[in-house]
């Protein structure tokens, strides 16, 4: 996704896509690695800047350990800062990006984003039950949770895409949600485990439905899609491909896979991707608060909503993240506390098993195009399945797997002493998410995209997003998921 | 080929008809996946969530 603006090259975008995997899985184990240390005894990453709800700005920022209080906020934000540019730098080494360029951009990226944290942490934005609102002593609030700062980082990155487009150009080389998002789940693999381990029956209860969700997307939502593109708004096959799996599918990544797989031109699925960002930035901006309003009352209904309807990860599994605070915050001024982690949990499991079948997908089309739609030499080959398989998936199977092996199959000691250990890596899940908004919204030049000629594109996918893929997702979370709350806090 | 060049392709192409091997595919992706959700949800009704 971070190539958009920038690059055309399909073979270019798609090496980069498969090493920025790769690199993503690399530094996911390496915030989980050490963060699992802790578990010893040795606190590795406890000098990472946590942010508190705040009114008075110096009170807001904290290292996550009491150990590492010496640093103040302001240390544990430069320390924090300076860790990133220092492993993400060597990580964009990899992918042949100009180092240089990249920490001066990422440095005002971080800045930044950051920032637009700390805004939505102020308790006038975040503060949401009432308890809260006395504490601060304030008579009203937005009461967006802080992680309403996960608007607040997009919306500073529309306004920098729309209002300042040189500034936009200036921090593109560290402008890489599909980077940050994947690292922030490989992560995220940690805490869903700590989450799962405490219910296992309705951990594995979620993951069966999820299979619903692949069923829903590859077979319903594409065909349909696919139809419309051809017949209501004429297009060819090579743009209806890329364009029903980016709207059906997993937005940038299938759109990319498709594309290749029935060899379109490289600057078909690339475009295609940008209006998928886009959709997906008014998504994120809408659908968390409907489900807050309608959907508080089914809180996994919502989560797999909104990982059926989003259709990038980066802006599904941060969607995910807004509609739980959301809606736990509506249901504990109701009295009602569920357990964190369950909402985020139901949209990451369906937004996962989508991404899994991106490869065997594409390779399935690509067998029917190269033999029976465009015959010529170049046909598909099951090696192309292997190669498309989005490879940061299987990091977060291994943090899960190790993470729930500890919570349930190692020693009571150990097991105690994991959710601590999760929540020092998540706090770096929560950084990468931030990063992850903001760089979506930096994406998001909508003047640019109009002048590209998205108007027909653009119609293809409100069309099918608002008449279609939103209330069939509705209804299928429904059918799965109603009646089933997460537990409570006990 | 440059951003200007695919608006006006856009713009200008000329229809291509579904060819039957798409109409199988619409069709095929249809039916399984509609035969597929019934299955599912006859699961999560005899197999439900268990909490």
């Amino acid at each position: 996704m971070s190539d958009i603006a920038v690059k055309v090259s399909a073979p270019i975008a798609l090496r980069a896509r498969l090493n920025e995997d790769w690199l993503a899985v690399v530094i996911g184990l390496l915030v989980f690695g050490s963060a699992l240390v802790s578990i010893s005894g040795t606190d590795l990453l406890g000098w990472a800047v946590t942010t508190s709800v705040y009114t008075d700005l110096a009170q807001a920022l904290n290292p996550f350990a009491k150990a590492y209080g010496w640093l103040g906020g302001g240390g544990a934000l430069l320390a924090t800062y300076a860790a990133l540019l220092v492993v993400l730098s060597i990580g964009v080494v990899t992918l042949g990006a100009d180092v240089r360029k990249f920490a001066l951009a990422f440095t005002a990226v971080f800045a930044i984003a950051y920032a637009s944290w700390i805004v939505g942490s102020y308790a006038y934005v975040a503060a949401v039950t009432p308890a809260e609102q006395q504490k601060f002593g304030l008579a009203w609030s937005l009461k967006l949770t802080n992680e309403g700062g996960f608007i607040v980082a997009l919306l500073s990155g529309l306004v920098i895409a729309n209002f300042f487009p040189r500034l936009a150009d200036w921090l593109k080389e560290a402008i890489r949600p599909e980077l940050y998002i994947k690292i922030a789940i490989v992560i995220l693999g940690a805490t869903v485990a700590v989450t799962a381990a405490g219910r296992l029956n309705l951990a594995s209860s979620l993951l069966l439905r999820g299979a619903a969700a692949i069923v829903e997307a590859y077979l319903i939502y594409w065909a349909v899609i696919y139809y419309i593109a051809r017949k209501w708004f004429g297009f060819s096959r090579e743009w209806s491909v890329p364009l029903a799996s980016g709207i059906s599918i997993c937005g940038v990544a299938a759109a990319i896979a498709t594309g290749g797989a029935i060899r379109a031109r490289p600057a078909v699925p690339i475009l295609v991707s940008s209006l998928v960002v886009v959709f997906a930035v008014v998504e994120v901006l809408i659908l968390p608060f409907l489900a807050q309003t309608f959907l508080w009352q089914e809180p996994l209904v919502a989560g797999a909503w909104i990982g059926l309807a989003i259709k990038t990860d980066g802006a599904a599994v941060a969607g995910g993240g807004i509609t739980e605070s959301l809606i736990m915050a509506k249901a504990a001024a109701e009295g009602i506390n569920y357990q964190p982690g369950w909402i985020l949990a139901t949209t990451t499991t369906v937004k996962i098993f989508i991404d899994i079948f991106i490869g065997i997908w594409a390779f399935i089309l690509g067998y029917i195009w190269t033999n029976h739609i465009d015959k010529g030499p170049d046909k598909a080959k099951p090696s192309e399945i292997w190669q498309r398989f989005p490879k940061f998936i299987l990091g977060f199977i291994l943090v899960f797997a190790v993470s729930l092996w500890l919570a349930v199959g190692s020693t009571p000691q150990i097991a105690k002493a994991l959710p601590a250990a999760a929540g020092e890596a998540n706090v770096f899940r929560v950084i990468f998410f931030v990063l992850t908004f903001f760089s979506i919204g930096v994406l998001s030049d909508f003047r640019k995209l109009w002048q590209q000629g998205f108007g027909k594109l653009a119609a293809v996918y409100f069309v099918s997003l608002f008449g279609f893929v939103i209330w069939v997702g509705l209804l299928i979370s429904w059918l799965f998921f109603s009646g089933f709350k997460p537990p409570l806090v006990s | 080929m440059s951003p200007p060049d695919l608006k006006n392709e856009i713009n200008a192409a000329e229809v291509e008809p579904l060819l039957p091997i798409e109409k199988k595919l619409i069709g095929w992706s249809l039916g399984l996946g509609l035969a597929l959700l019934a299955i599912l949800i006859a699961v999560n009704h005899f197999v439900p969530i268990k909490l």
